[in-house]
């Protein structure tokens, strides 16, 4: 066969596997997504797009870190939402004294560096309460509990929300803490459309932090422990991993992106004490629609969420952003039951 | 044939103790919280709303354990089935001008009805995807309970009739007792069923269930609708008790609340939530009057109880009952708990 043959040979199976692709559940979703955020911003303006790119790709993040640590502890995180709270506080806290500072005596550099250091120490912040969580609550609840793991922590998480929102409440009070904008600078135009750095920043992140995660889990040793663990934790036990280190790790990872990525939103969602639920809302429902396997297929599902959220906004006001998926949901449950991406994995945490 | 003798040596209140489910214990139990309000400390209005608060918290974690504790799925959405019921009774009294009473009967049936379509639903999920199947559900009603401004009147409340015409609280608290009494033997009678022995199979191992014969489509669904449809009833009373009905009781928090005490009085059992819901209603009562400058005190308090409860002793209350005095030989004991169930 000649050299040309072959190309064309890949170029037809190419072209098949596009096809078959596109007719399979997640090509219908993505396609039906990408041509509903087209239309969407034909009618009412671009700031759509804009919008549903800002906040899927912190929804990804959240629902990356949800799906680790579901898939690595069998611990399904109802305080999730709560670590993206945490995160909004601590940049609140962070940011507003370096503002407040920098106002008297301006400063370029430190203007232009102040939001960064305010994300990252969240993130590293958040990541450390997650770690001290783990040792207080789940450790001894893992050595107590054995075959009702699942639901008692589903139930401890449960409390654990409760605490973190309650216990905002009484320290901080219920007030608004959020900024306007990180950067004081005039919003950037991109064909036509103005977007503020704020929220090209928070996409631009979001972009660069799952890419970061996927070489992390993919290349690193402590990555590759990781996953060994949640394929098999007596045979990584075996071959020398610490399993109750990585497990910390793990919490540890999951709760800094929740409070990466609450951090970054700080100027849309301003930390209160129940700022969590939307996005906690947000991270399991990409969880159940794309069913558990792969983080590809939780990016995806966060920028879907996204759109659907700020298509119903826009078109049906405030409010309505629970019901529109949760039909949406019941539609995906009678027709795909293991979620759009097809779960080939079933774990422990489906018992 | 033993089974026929024995219930011919039975004489009448255990032949009604039988008939109810109870341990003489728990009808004791029952009788004195019955003469708790016309006894001096706890004869005070204040105090009888805080009760009817405990019983209303009693039955709601009965219907609630005959999902979560039996089954293994937790209702999450469980207060919005509630609240559903207690809007449709509000709504068919007010548009209709039904009786208060005939309300409260016809707000069983939307919540059997979403229970149903639930339960049918979500049985492509298991466990924690069904919990979450749930949740949303609840968090979708409460959303149009918010938003449907013209029927609902959102979040300023709807104005109800209330059920009896007096101020006093009395005759309510006999209503809502007579309401955990009707749910618990209805219940405890389904759980001793043949079908309640399904129900506890699928909750332990769907695979082992499947295999031994029993369908669990079915009985996911039949648990669904009766949990929600009493949930829905007793809604409706709430409705009408309190008056005043926002869509805020429809949240995941209250839910939250019910669960609390549903799993410190243990699950699977359904009394446990009768025993913890009672103490605990007085309690968070009390702690939210006592500290009111600091809101939220009292919420802060059941996390860290949940917490530690399914840290240090994950089978609640009846897991003490069940490790100290049913193994226990002394004779009186063994009387007084003495049942079929």
């Amino acid at each position: 066969m000649t050299d040309a043959g072959q190309l064309q040979l890949i170029e037809e199976s190419f072209y098949a596997r596009a096809v078959d692709w596109a007719k399979s559940a997640a090509g219908i979703a993505i396609i039906t997504t990408i041509l509903l955020a087209v239309v969407g911003s034909i009618d009412k303006g671009p700031y759509i797009i804009v919008n549903t790119l800002v906040t899927g790709g912190m929804w990804a993040l959240m629902a990356v870190g949800l799906a680790l640590v579901l898939g690595v502890m069998n611990l399904s995180n109802f305080a999730h939402g709560e670590y993206f709270m945490l995160g909004t506080l601590v940049a609140y806290y962070i940011i507003t004294p370096m503002h407040e500072s920098l106002f008297e005596n301006y400063n370029p550099v430190l203007m232009l560096f102040a939001p960064v250091i305010a994300i990252f120490s969240a993130f590293f912040i958040v990541g450390f309460i997650g770690a001290v969580t783990d040792k207080l609550v789940f450790v001894p609840l893992r050595k107590r509990s054995k075959e009702q793991w699942m639901m008692n922590c589903f139930l401890v998480t449960i409390g654990l929300g409760q605490l973190l929102i309650n216990g905002h409440q009484l320290i901080f009070g219920t007030v608004f803490k959020g900024v306007v904008g990180y950067w004081d600078v005039p919003s950037l135009s991109l064909a036509g459309v103005r977007i503020s750095v704020d929220r090209m920043f928070a996409f631009c992140l979001a972009v660069v932090v799952i890419i970061l995660f996927g070489l992390f889990m993919k290349y690193s040793r402590t990555g590759r422990a990781v996953r060994a663990v949640s394929q098999d934790e007596p045979g990584a036990l075996m071959v020398g991993i610490s399993v109750p280190r990585i497990h910390t790790f793990t919490l540890a990872v999951s709760c800094a992106l929740a409070g990466l990525a609450g951090a970054s939103l700080l100027f849309m969602f301003p930390s209160y004490p129940a700022v969590g639920v939307g996005p906690l809302y947000n991270s399991w429902f990409v969880i159940i629609v794309v069913g558990f396997g792969n983080v590809g297929g939780a990016i995806a599902g966060g920028f879907i969420i996204a759109l659907i959220q700020v298509l119903t906004r826009v078109y049906l006001g405030e409010g309505w952003e629970t019901v529109i998926p949760m039909l949406m949901l019941s539609a995906v449950l009678i027709f795909k039951p293991t979620g759009i991406f097809g779960a080939k994995v079933r774990g422990i945490w489906e018992r | 044939m033993e089974n026929a003798y024995a219930k011919r040596e039975m004489n009448l209140i255990e032949r009604i103790l039988d008939f109810a489910c109870l341990s003489p214990l728990g009808a004791l139990a029952l009788i004195m919280v019955c003469i708790l309000p016309l006894v001096p400390p706890f004869n005070k209005e204040y105090l009888i709303r805080w009760l009817i608060m405990g019983a209303i918290w009693g039955t709601a974690a009965i219907s609630f354990d005959l999902s979560g504790g039996y089954i293994n799925i937790v209702n999450f959405g469980y207060m919005a089935f509630f609240g559903l019921g207690g809007y449709t009774s509000a709504l068919v009294t007010i548009h209709l001008g039904l009786p208060a009473w005939v309300g409260i009967f016809l707000g069983v049936i939307p919540p059997a009805v979403l229970g149903f379509l639930t339960g049918a639903l979500s049985l492509r999920l298991r466990g924690m995807f069904a919990i979450c199947f749930t949740w949303f559900f609840g968090l979708a009603l409460m959303g149009v309970a918010f938003k449907w401004v013209s029927l609902t009147r959102g979040p300023l409340g709807l104005r109800v009739p209330r059920l009896l015409e007096t101020t006093s609280n009395v005759p309510y608290f006999y209503i809502v007792m007579i309401m955990l009494v009707v749910t618990y033997v209805v219940l405890a009678r389904l759980v001793r069923s043949p079908m309640g022995l399904a129900f506890r199979a699928i909750g332990q191992n769907m695979e082992a269930a499947k295999t031994s014969g029993i369908n669990p489509t079915r009985f996911r669904i039949i648990n669904f609708t009766v949990s929600c449809a009493l949930a829905g009833w007793l809604g409706g009373f709430y409705a009408h008790y309190y008056a005043i009905l926002t869509p805020e009781i429809m949240h995941t928090q209250k839910t939250v609340e019910i669960l609390v005490v549903a799993y410190i009085g243990g699950r699977a059992s359904l009394w446990g939530g009768v025993l913890a819901g009672f103490p605990f209603a007085m309690a968070m009562e009390f702690i939210r009057s006592t500290f009111s400058e600091l809101p939220g005190i009292n919420l802060l308090i059941y996390g860290t109880f949940l917490i530690l409860i399914m840290i240090f002793y994950p089978g609640g209350a009846v897991q003490l009952y069940r490790t100290y005095l049913v193994p226990s030989k002394n004779r009186i004991i063994q009387k007084l708990i003495r049942t079929r169930y």
